[in-house]
Parts: C-alpha cells; sequence; structure tokens
C-alpha cells in the first residue's frame, strides 16, 4: 500500500461553528482495497467571524473546544469506484462561568454522535498528460444525523455539535500529478441541506507530494452558504441552523506509513476568514490501517 | 475535459474567493451587535442575553423607521450596581432586569442632537426619561452620556455611565418592590419599609400627586444605629421613626444630576448638607451624624418621586 492511495484522510465533520475539509481526495483506492482510520481531531477559537467583524469572546460561552473522534472507512469496488463511510463522535466545551450558566440554564457542555456521510467516488476520467497523469473524480455523498444531539437550543445550540441537516453532496474534482510525486487538484462541491440549513457550495485548492515513503499536502479550503441569516443581525431569531455559514481555511495533512499496513497521519487546520462561523484552529492525529 | 476541469476549477474559485474575500467592514452592525463586539459592554451583552433582548436589538424595531435607540450603559456603569461581569447578574431578579433594559430602549432614532436640555424620550416600557444638562455634560436621568450616536443598522446607541433605573410604581411600592426581592434578588430595604409602615407615613409616600426625593437607607445602615432586625424597628415609636424618615424626604423629585446647592431642608424641617458632586454622587450629611453617607444606588425614578439608595440613617 502505498501512500499516494491512502489519503482522503479525514472527512472530519464539523460542529456548527467548526468546519470540515473537503470530502474527497484526488487519490483512489484500488480495487478490494482499503483503509480503516480512527482520528482524534481538537481544536478551539474564541474569536468569531460575525458581521461586519470579528468579536472578541464567544457570546455566552467565551471559549469554545471541539474534540471529535471519527471512524472512517475507505474501499475500492473497482479501479475507479471507491465508497467512503464517516461516523464521527463530537463533543463540543463551552468555558462559560458556573453564575452564567445557572443565570441561562445552559450547559458548557454538548457531545454525541454527529452525522454519518457516505460518498461513493467515481473517477471517469484517468489519462497520462506530458510527465503525469490528469485524472477528474466525482462523487455523490449522503450525510445524515444519527446521534440525538439537538441544533436548535438558542443560544445554547453556539456549541451545538452539528445542524441535524440531512445533506445530500455533489462533489467533483480534477487532479494532475506528475511522475515526481508532485500534485494539485481543485474541487467543487454543492451541498443540497434539509430543513432550515442553506445550501453550499464549496471548494478547495489543494497542492501536495506524494510518494511511497510519505504523504503531504496543503490547501485552501472554503465554503459559502446559498441564504441565511447572519447571527444578531436583521432576520436573527436565535435559531442557529439557519444562519449564513461562510468560512476560509487553510491547512495541512501529513502521512506515513509505518509497517504492516499501519500508518500515521497528522494535519492542522485554521479557519482564516469568514460569516457566522468560529475562527477555529486546531490539529488532528489518526491511526490509520491500509489492506 | 478540459471544459469539465475549468467548470470545475470555476465553481472552486467562485466558492473560495466569494468566502475569503469578502470583507463586511462596510455594514452596521445591529445594537445586538454593537454590544457583543464591544470590550466595554461585555455586561450589557450578558445582560441582553439574559433578560432575554439580545434577539430583539438583533431586528428591526415596530416602529416605522424599523429602528431603536439604545442608552447603553459601559462595564462600569453595571460596576456601580456590583455587576462586575455576566455571571454577577444572578443577583438581579430577571423580570426587572429585562424592564430596566427596556427602559434603556426606545423606538425610532433618537438623534444626539435631540437631545435637548429640559427634554425628555419615552422608553418602550412607556416610562419616561429626562434630559439634564450640567455645565458642558449631558444627562439622561442621573446618568451622563458619554458618546451619542453610535450608528447600527437597527437604530442609534448611546453611551452612559450609570444603569438608568425606574420601578413605574410610587416610592413605598417600590420600597416594597426591593424588600421582595423584585429588583435585587436578595432583600434590600427591608427595615425602611417597616419604618415607613410603622411610622404612618405609607400613605403620604404612596401619594401619587406627591413628588419626592427619598433617601432610602440600606439595611446595614439600619444595623449601624441599633436595630438589630426589622422587628426592632416595628418596635420602635412610630413617632421617632416619622421623625427620622421626614429627614430623609424633600419636595420635589430630583436626579443627582440636578443638584447644585450645599443644603437642603428637610420635609421634617431639618437640615441635609451635600458634599460636592463627584463622578454622579455626593454625600448627604445630617445634623445628627458626623460621617455622612454615601450613594450606593442613586436616581431610581419611581412614579412620584425619586428615590437614592445610601449606606447611613440620616439622623435628624
Amino acid at each position: 500500500m502505498t501512500a499516494t492511495k491512502i489519503i482522503s484522510i479525514l472527512l472530519l465533520s464539523g460542529s456548527t461553528m467548526a468546519v470540515a475539509q473537503s470530502p474527497i481526495s484526488g487519490f483512489m483506492q484500488q480495487k478490494n482495497k482499503g483503509n480503516i482510520v480512527l482520528s482524534y481531531n481538537a481544536e478551539s477559537y474564541k474569536d468569531v467571524y460575525l458581521v461586519p467583524k470579528k468579536i472578541s469572546g464567544v457570546p455566552v460561552f467565551e471559549k469554545v473546544k471541539t474534540n471529535s473522534y471519527s471512524l472512517f472507512f475507505n474501499y475500492g469496488i473497482s479501479k475507479d469506484v471507491d465508497v467512503q463511510v464517516n461516523l464521527p463522535f463530537i463533543k463540543s466545551t463551552g468555558e462559560a462561568s458556573p453564575q452564567v450558566l445557572s443565570n441561562l440554564g445552559y450547559s458548557n457542555e454538548r457531545s454525541g454522535l454527529q452525522d454519518v456521510s457516505t460518498y461513493v467516488k467515481y473517477r471517469p476520467y484517468d489519462q497520462k498528460a506530458g510527465k503525469g497523469r490528469i485524472s477528474i473524480i466525482t462523487a455523490l455523498g449522503l450525510q445524515l444525523p444519527v446521534g440525538s444531539y439537538k441544533a436548535n437550543e438558542g443560544l445554547q445550540s453556539i456549541i451545538a455539535i452539528g445542524n441535524r441537516a440531512t445533506q445530500l453532496n455533489l462533489n467533483a474534482l480534477v487532479q494532475y500529478k506528475d511522475d515526481k510525486g508532485f500534485f494539485a487538484n481543485t474541487s467543487g462541491g454543492y451541498s443540497l441541506r434539509s430543513g432550515d440549513v442553506p445550501d453550499a457550495l464549496t471548494g478547495e485548492i489543494k497542492l501536495g507530494y506524494a510518494i511511497k515513503q510519505f504523504y503531504v499536502d496543503a490547501y485552501l479550503a472554503g465554503q459559502s452558504s446559498s441564504k441565511g441569516t447572519d447571527i444578531l443581525k436583521e432576520g436573527f431569531d436565535g435559531v442557529f441552523p439557519k444562519t449564513m455559514v461562510n468560512f476560509s481555511k487553510i491547512g495541512l495533512n501529513a502521512y506515513v506509513p509505518i509497517q504492516k499496513g499501519f500508518g500515521v497521519a497528522a494535519g492542522f487546520s485554521s479557519v482564516i476568514g469568514g460569516r457566522n462561523v468560529g475562527a477555529a484552529s486546531g490539529g488532528y492525529g489518526a491511526l490509520i490501517y491500509s489492506f | 475535459m478540459i471544459k469539465i476541469s475549468k467548470l470545475i476549477m470555476a465553481i472552486t474559485m467562485l466558492s473560495i474567493v466569494a468566502t475569503s474575500c469578502k470583507k463586511y467592514d462596510s455594514e452596521l452592525p445591529t445594537i445586538a451587535g454593537i454590544a457583543v463586539a464591544g470590550a466595554d459592554f461585555s455586561t450589557l451583552e450578558a445582560a441582553a442575553v439574559l433578560g432575554g433582548v439580545a434577539v430583539t436589538l438583533s431586528n428591526k424595531s415596530t416602529h416605522p423607521t424599523g429602528n431603536y435607540t439604545v442608552f447603553a450603559p459601559n462595564n462600569s456603569a453595571f460596576a456601580r450596581l456590583g455587576l462586575t461581569d455576566g455571571g454577577s447578574l444572578a443577583a438581579l431578579n430577571t423580570t426587572f432586569l429585562t424592564n430596566t433594559l427596556l427602559y434603556h430602549t426606545s423606538g425610532g432614532n433618537i438623534a444626539g442632537s435631540a437631545i435637548v436640555s429640559g427634554g425628555s424620550s419615552a422608553s418602550i416600557t412607556g416610562l419616561n426619561r429626562r434630559y439634564i444638562f450640567r455645565g458642558s455634560d449631558k444627562y439622561i436621568n442621573g446618568s451622563k452620556i458619554l458618546a451619542t450616536d453610535v450608528k447600527a443598522s437597527n437604530g442609534t446607541v448611546h453611551v452612559i455611565d450609570k444603569v438608568i433605573l425606574a420601578t413605574g410604581v410610587n416610592i413605598v411600592a417600590s420600597a416594597q418592590a426591593v424588600a421582595g426581592g423584585g429588583v435585587f434578588k436578595a432583600p434590600e430595604l427591608t427595615f425602611l419599609v417597616a419604618a415607613v409602615v410603622k411610622s404612618g407615613l405609607a400613605g403620604v409616600l404612596s401619594d401619587p400627586m406627591a413628588n419626592f426625593t427619598v433617601y432610602a437607607p440600606t439595611d446595614a445602615a439600619f444595623r449601624a444605629i441599633g436595630f438589630a432586625t426589622v422587628q426592632d424597628v416595628s418596635n420602635a415609636p412610630a413617632a421617632t421613626l416619622q421623625a427620622v424618615l421626614l429627614n430623609h424626604a424633600l419636595g420635589g423629585g430630583r436626579f443627582t444630576s440636578e443638584y447644585s446647592g450645599t443644603t437642603a431642608t428637610t420635609a421634617g424641617g431639618g437640615t441635609l448638607m451635600y458634599g460636592p458632586f463627584n463622578n454622579g454622587v455626593f454625600t448627604i450629611k445630617s445634623n445628627g451624624i458626623t460621617t455622612p453617607a454615601n450613594m450606593v444606588i442613586p436616581d431610581i425614578l419611581c412614579s412620584n418621586g425619586i428615590v437614592h439608595i445610601i449606606d447611613r440613617v440620616l439622623l435628624p
């Protein structure tokens, strides 16, 4: 198993104010090959991008930490078709004082299983081009809330672990990888979301280097909601799932195979701009078993 | 394939560029947004959340202009009441907190230029606030206006240095509300209420046609002159209590911002001596005490006068 086959890595689903990178990578598993990933992600923010500007201090909760565990499964049905399943458990913790919590009847913690997501990736095009290859990958994903978490508890939902929308995600990606291992890809997607949660356009640009011994990439990812309310702006009614959530995020991923199919991955990401989103930064570590 | 690649690239760029490059700095925040963004409004922010007006002040008002005007107390204004952070707001009765926040709020835009000496404006509770000019300073009731015309997308904010307080009921009912935990959850003015009842002055002090200034001693002030319990007050001679209480009342309700003299004659015929006006308060000394009383909570507007809570009994 080479490093290049692995990496979609971590479909780290986010909470209301913390957000994920693109769910698909530019690499496919081979037929009957795949991997299982157990990851731990930790991030936090105390600043929030609101309109018109970033504020310091999360309302009510001052600072929010999100810790999540994800179980991710990735399997090649054929050379050009993969399936992916991801299930995260998320714990979101605020730092409101005991007195503030008592005043409002709030809690500093929300946790639980969040949403299960399943993707089918299909690579319709993969051809040699000059000293490398160009491939195009499409993906169709379905994300369903499975936990009993709540998303609409007024300002308590600032630390909600999700928005409880069912999502249908369409993604497409084009990648060029040269013979030396350098690659660049760009992906875009549309996320159709149920209920009050606005649909979103997503995108990502990624540069990386993937050889047998290791993998590394750096990315810029973004999301732009189709509509929605702004927190504390006209139209805001305290229902957080209705809010427009835009963001730009930068990050790094790295993977090193160890032996006997096992490998480790780690990464870092930071939200660098947005609308109704926490300025979250954090990192993850993952253990990967490839077969 | 090249076309598809370009399309994917276009979607990506659109999404990322739309989010990462867009700045919203030119948009105005709402009044709630100003409270949340301002470091000096963190207690107001917490109060708006606890008092249930944060969403209200994020939206348009029902006023034809869709706007609100909020006289926004800064953190030190709340700290004067012992409310030093969001948690400390637990000391307040929540209904009183909400009504107090609404007393700071009007429908429509009140521009700084509309704040004129002798003028007034109605809050959305229906209770009025008075504008008072003192030297070059402008006051709303007893609170100094520190900054005017902070623009919000749903109105206007003026910054003030004291929380403005109004009960909407007469002086006796106001004191009873304080004693019953209707203002601060911890009862206060319980000795005073007992004294008012026993002295037979309750009728006068609740007269809707009257207009008094009343200096209201705290429970600790009564204890300091020897009353160990509320019952001790009730056991005291009515005439004695009446004489003491009348030394705390003056004809004509006035805010601290309206005082200029150094002495005043009380309803009982005694004389009070005022210290210099300093940071919105002044000390009060009567003939029967050596150390002047300090104002603990000044400028509480009642329907028939103004109450200033003080830390000593003004013995005649």
